[in-house]
């Protein structure tokens, strides 16, 4: 009598629980908490100001512009102060302002900015900025903001950069799953070659454009 | 599918990978020794724990089985040891064998990680992901090669591994890895992945000596060799079909040969071979071929 109530009881749960999973929403994914802490920089550097459209008052600064490295190597690279010194030093107009004056005693004193990582990604992982860069915008020819937004969000909106893409695995996987067209522009091979970005046989579209996943095998990211 | 028809066709079923229908496509990484060349001097070792972040586990540790060497060279003797005149080994006749992750094809480890962190990459490495092993060391017990390390404690904070500024040489392209993790030989895949998104970006295949080991690199005598094993322009690939070892086979020429020879049979073929792959009968189809000795041992 005993195990036939708890049966009972068990499947009376179980039912509840199905029936609440098809009504309500998908939690989401994207929490406060996720992006980590808001970090405070050294000198709150207005991304806005030099990234951001000219209509509100942008300079449209290409992203690789300061962050020169991205193209060529696996880190994106934070420019040294000398960068901003080379444009600062003749724009008479904000040189009074209190950061550029906080800029200019890093200068005057020779010392680095000390700029804090927003975005980390654990130590076990390996992200080459060169290989999506070349990628996305030199084979795809994607506009360069909305491939550096991929992974950082709009940042050309923002004053000091914060987090606003997970950067969990599971959200790497999303975008590795996709089918992402396979060019031979630029110099990626085509055809059987484009194993090369997964495991699997390349997808041919009807308009005959070769389409391939990202990789999609632990050791590629996990060093 | 009958028994029979399973163990005919055995290394099919076990040579069966992850790319849709075209396996090693276009890579697959293999090794080959030459044991004529090779003189013991352990620089492969040495180059692996640099490149790899291997801890020094100190003596006490070491005799207690808990070395973490991926490379180590294996000595044997001509003769058995005479222990005549209190002497531990014969002072001539020694034979050096280095020994790692022999990146089996149809590796014994992979099946049974229970959680999937050691698995096969499309271009042949079997590969082993730090964060995702829980330190069961079901694949250590399962290695016939005897060739996976586990960290018994946690060698970065363990006093004289990596004392203060030693820190500073650690290779950060390798994680360091913490207590209760399963480690080995990844055919330091770390190069590996460079040198195959350089190829990329210039939108080319990795031409054979765009990545070389550690080891490789570091032998004095250019007794290992690395690379593309599909590539017929490789040398590795050039070194595996003058000595008609093929990979996917578990008994290679000339053990056939030598089979023969014991059986009585003629030397006509296959006698002057001298690849062969470490355990060929137990099928794991391993990835590097040692050239067998040549010159006299005795000198």
């Amino acid at each position: 009598m005993h195990r036939f109530l708890r049966l009972s009881v068990l499947l009376l749960g179980l039912f509840a629980a199905a029936s609440y999973a098809a009504d309500a929403p998908p939690p989401a994914l994207t929490t406060e908490d996720d992006l980590g802490p808001a970090i405070e920089q050294p000198i709150e550097f207005p991304h806005f100001r030099h990234a951001g459209d000219a209509d509100k008052g942008g300079m449209e600064i290409n992203c690789m512009y300061c962050h020169t490295y991205a193209r060529r190597s696996m880190v994106s690279g934070i420019p040294p102060i000398q960068k901003c010194i080379g444009c600062h030093q003749s724009i008479e107009s904000v040189r009074e302002t209190p950061r550029i004056k906080k800029l200019f005693e890093y200068w005057d004193a020779k010392k680095a900015i000390p700029w804090k990582k927003v975005h980390d990604l654990p130590d076990y992982v390996r992200f080459s900025h060169e290989r999506h860069i070349k990628r996305f915008i030199f084979q795809l020819n994607r506009p360069v903001q909305e491939v550096c937004g991929y992974c950082h969000g709009n940042v050309k909106e923002m004053k000091v950069a914060r987090r606003s893409k997970l950067l969990s695995m599971g959200w790497c996987v999303s975008c590795h799953e996709k089918e992402h067209p396979v060019t031979a522009e630029g110099g990626t091979p085509i055809g059987d070659q484009a194993y090369w970005y997964g495991m699997h046989k390349p997808l041919v579209d009807a308009s005959g454009i070769i389409k391939a996943k990202g990789p999609n095998d632990c050791s590629v990211c996990h060093k | 599918m009958s028994v029979s028809n399973l163990l005919e066709n055995w290394s099919d079923f076990r040579h069966t990978h992850p790319v849709d229908d075209v396996p090693h496509n276009p890579y697959k990484w293999a090794m080959s020794i030459d044991l004529d060349a090779c003189s013991g001097c352990n620089a492969c070792s040495v180059a692996c724990y640099a490149e790899n972040n291997l801890p020094v586990v100190g003596k006490e540790k070491y005799a207690h089985g808990h070395s973490m060497h991926w490379m180590r060279i294996e000595r044997y003797w001509d003769e058995d040891i005479s222990t005549e005149g209190g002497r531990d080994f014969p002072d001539q006749g020694a034979q050096f064998l280095p020994m790692m992750c022999q990146q089996c094809e149809a590796a014994p480890c992979e099946t049974v990680c229970p959680v999937g962190a050691t698995n096969h990459t499309p271009d042949g490495i079997n590969s082993q992901i730090y964060n995702r092993c829980i330190g069961s060391r079901y694949c250590e017990a399962n290695c016939p090669y005897k060739v996976r390390y586990f960290n018994w404690y946690d060698y970065p904070t363990t006093d004289n591994v990596w004392p203060a500024e030693m820190n500073q040489q650690l290779n950060p392209d390798v994680s360091v890895r913490g207590k209760g993790v399963m480690e080995k030989c990844t055919f330091c895949i770390q190069r590996v992945t460079v040198a195959k998104n350089n190829a990329k970006n210039e939108g080319r295949l990795v031409h054979d000596g765009d990545v070389q080991t550690a080891c490789q690199q570091a032998c004095p005598t250019s007794a290992i060799s690395f690379g593309n094993l599909v590539d017929p322009k490789s040398k590795v690939h050039r070194q595996w079909q003058a000595q008609q070892v093929e990979l996917n086979k578990d008994a290679q020429t000339k053990d056939k040969a030598e089979n023969n020879e014991e059986g009585g049979g003629s030397k006509e073929e296959g006698g002057s071979l001298r690849g062969y792959r470490i355990f060929e009968e137990l099928r794991p189809y391993p990835s590097v071929m040692y050239l067998e000795r040549v010159r006299e041992s005795a000198v």
